[in-house]
């Protein structure tokens, strides 16, 4: 590093000129990158943040690619480019159920030979993303942010019925009832019907945590010690209340069409009373644009009758493809990605949640994104899905059966049977 | 091995050149060909059977380890294999005949003596020209249940507006009526094609003859589209077995797998699942569904000749 900042301020002090400068550096240790963001997660916002390595590293340059706009097309996407042993891609973001794959598959390099003390370098981080990122050993990623589901909920429109936010899911659906009833009467005069609860029914990865919320919140596991601890009874109960908020119309007829982003918009053009979502929709509520801004409050998720409040653990990883040609510089940008500045950084201009406990206390994260102090214990809490390199199976076994309960093509029942002799086969 | 001078004449300077025979020549001549059918036919097909006989999971982190007929022996357990087959003959049984008829409406409709064709041709072409994905994307809003112009038409009938999606014959009657509409087109193409090829003299003849238009049509124009149709029907049967992009782009299979077809099976497992093993058996079987159907086509032909 010295002798190549050294070599810059001779060259720059010689008055050369820029291009001159710039290949002398590029020759010393220098790489174009090319980084996988995903789209749905304000790219826009990473660009700065590689604008800021580039800066503090002249001579680097970072392409970003980005592609997909749900977790599992750009899963796809990412199957495509390392099953084939591409090298064109250098850095990749990689939702929090992946890394497991991606270990057993061999497409990530581990970071252990440079991060130093192992064991001591991933403690600074929320253990969560320490836990999923560590696969036998080996850290096959690091932390980009973390996240975790919520209930989004009109401020406004509670006050204005007198309500209070609801702690378990029934008395979400007395409370629903009462906003929607007064806000649809005729006399009201609103364009769009007003819908009482906006959740994630289509066949995505999203439908996966809809499922696990309620089955988590009767105290059961699906996955135990790596094998299969499925509770029908609580599966059962898990779709039974899904599909109650279907049939007493608190959720709209067609929530089987509804995908992560279309809650976040829906609720976004004020047609949402409560909505269960991830932390980067906060930052579009409170844009100018939305209809919403300063209107919107965030709780923890409800619980079942006599459960516990549980939320589903998101997030996503930094990962170096093991084909990357680029190894040292690759590691290095993914070090700096992961690093407490570009995390306060994120949480500032893109409300994505801290990997680092302390920036939850953080004077200009709190000034930018007020409840991110309480969501520390959300996110500490929240549950992580099954950790298993065939996790994909596991994902489409579950959201393709939320998606037909909630469409009314299977009952919970034939559902739940369905669930677990597929499961079976894939976790045994 | 030199040339007779008695059959110099009858030889190619090229072949004299290269002093070869007329069967090593022939050779010669098609092993550009050859070697690229081997290259990108022969070889794929050959290793996508070689593969099926594996176990071969890329998300197992173990090497690929010999199966025999195991891969097989799951497939027919699978109750989705069962029903992604029975989606894509069901999308078969249902479009083929269905493009078929609205093809031949098409065609016999541009092939009116208008005074300017193009327009007319030009709106035949734009459905085939368009991509099957977009088609789907577009389609799927058509039928979105809040969005979508069609239940809108339905509505201001004053009918109750369809969740096409939200039902397995709804969403399979929505997927139908794109791939009719989208494939109609390439039929009429083939189909107006044939038309041409009839002579008008014939349909004088008849004329004096007092057959009536709708007999001109069973008797001359039918027969004679014969060849045409087959055709026509040979490529959309087995792109019918193919289909893919239009129900992965307009339902992803859903609800549940009710509109999921082989080959996004076959997609799922490879691309999602990783599972190339099982995936490649699942695409020998509708390699093998595609042969079939192909044969049993020419052997129609040849009957019929």
């Amino acid at each position: 590093m010295s002798s190549h900042k050294s070599l810059s301020v001779l060259l720059a002090g010689t008055a050369l000129s820029f291009t001159a400068l710039t290949f002398a550096a590029s020759s010393v240790s220098a790489a174009e990158l090319r980084v996988f963001a995903s789209s749905q997660h304000r790219p826009d916002v990473w660009r700065k943040a590689f604008d800021m390595y580039e800066a503090e590293n002249p001579g680097n340059k970072i392409i970003m690619e980005t592609g997909g706009n749900t977790s599992e097309l750009q899963a796809q996407y990412l199957n495509t480019v390392m099953s084939a042993k591409d090298s064109s891609l250098d850095v990749m973001i990689l939702d929090v159920i992946r890394p497991a794959q991606f270990a057993a598959a061999g497409w990530t390099t581990p970071f252990n030979s440079t991060i130093g003390d192992t064991k001591a370098f991933m403690s600074k981080y929320l253990p969560a993303y320490a836990g999923a990122n560590t696969i036998d050993g080996k850290v096959v990623a690091l932390p980009a942010f973390a996240d975790a589901m919520f209930l989004y909920y009109r401020k406004d429109l509670l006050e204005k019925h007198g309500v209070a936010i609801p702690k378990t899911w029934s008395e979400l659906t007395v409370a629903a009832k009462k906003v929607t009833d007064a806000e649809n009467a005729p006399a009201a005069g609103r364009q769009s019907a007003l819908q009482g609860l906006s959740f994630q029914a289509k066949a995505i990865e999203g439908a996966v945590c809809t499922f696990l919320l309620p089955y988590w919140s009767q105290g059961k596991d699906l996955v135990t010690d790596g094998k299969l601890t499925f509770d029908k009874d609580a599966a059962t109960k898990s779709f039974a209340l899904w599909k109650s908020f279907v049939d007493s119309g608190v959720a709209k007829a067609n929530i089987a069409e509804v995908a992560t982003d279309d809650t976040r918009k829906e609720f976004q053009a004020g047609e949402v009373l409560f909505a269960i979502g991830w932390s980067y929709a906060w930052g579009q509520f409170q844009t100018d644009a939305s209809a919403v801004k300063d209107k919107v409050g965030v709780a923890v998720l409800p619980a079942v009758d006599g459960g516990k409040p549980v939320s589903c653990l998101g997030g996503w990883e930094w990962g170096v493809s093991s084909y990357s040609k680029n190894q040292v510089e690759a590691q290095k940008l993914v070090q700096y990605l992961s690093s407490p500045k570009i995390s306060e950084f994120m949480a500032v201009n893109a409300s994505l949640l801290p990997v680092f406990p302390e920036l939850y206390k953080d004077a200009d994260v709190l000034k930018a994104v007020p409840w991110f102090g309480s969501a520390q214990e959300i996110v500490t809490s929240a549950k992580a899905r099954p950790v298993t390199p065939r996790y994909n199976e596991v994902s489409e076994i579950i959201r393709t059966t939320v998606n037909a309960v909630l469409a009314g093509t299977m009952t919970p029942e034939k559902g739940v049977e369905q669930m677990e002799s597929r499961l079976q086969r894939v976790l045994r | 091995m030199t040339a007779q001078p008695n059959r110099e004449g009858s030889k190619s300077s090229f072949t004299r050149f290269l002093d070869l025979s007329e069967t090593k020549l022939a050779a010669l001549l098609l092993a550009p060909a050859a070697i690229l059918l081997v290259l990108i036919v022969v070889y794929p097909v050959g290793r996508l059977i070689w593969t099926s006989f594996f176990n071969l999971s890329l998300t197992s982190g173990m090497p690929a380890s010999f199966a025999g007929f195991e891969n097989y022996g799951l497939l027919l357990k699978d109750p989705i294999f069962w029903q992604t087959t029975k989606n894509t003959l069901l999308i078969t049984v249902v479009t083929v005949p269905g493009a078929l008829l609205l093809g031949i409406a098409l065609a016999l409709m541009a092939n009116l003596p208008f005074e300017r064709k193009w327009p007319v041709r030009l709106s035949l072409l734009i459905p085939w020209a368009l991509p099957l994905s977009f088609a789907g994307l577009i389609f799927a809003w058509f039928f979105h249940s809040e969005y979508g112009v069609v239940n809108d038409v339905l509505r201001r009938f004053g009918l109750k507006g369809i969740i096409w999606f939200n039902s397995e014959e709804w969403a399979m009657t929505a997927i139908c009526l794109t791939i009719i509409w989208k494939t109609s087109s390439f039929m009429a193409l083939i189909i107006l094609a044939g038309l041409q090829t009839i002579p008008r003299s014939l349909y004088e003849a008849a004329d004096v003859d007092g057959a009536g238009r709708v007999r001109q049509f069973f008797e001359i124009t039918l027969p004679l589209l014969k060849p045409s149709i087959i055709i026509a029907l040979i490529f959309r049967t087995i792109t019918a077995l193919q289909t893919f992009d239009i129900p992965y782009t307009m339902t992803r299979g859903g609800p549940g797998s009710s509109t999921a077809t082989l080959a996004m099976y076959i997609h799922q497992n490879t691309v999602d699942f990783l599972d190339l093993g099982y995936g490649s058996a699942l695409a020998v079987v509708m390699f093998l569904l595609s042969m079939a159907v192909t044969m049993v086509y020419l052997r129609f032909i040849r009957s019929t000749r």
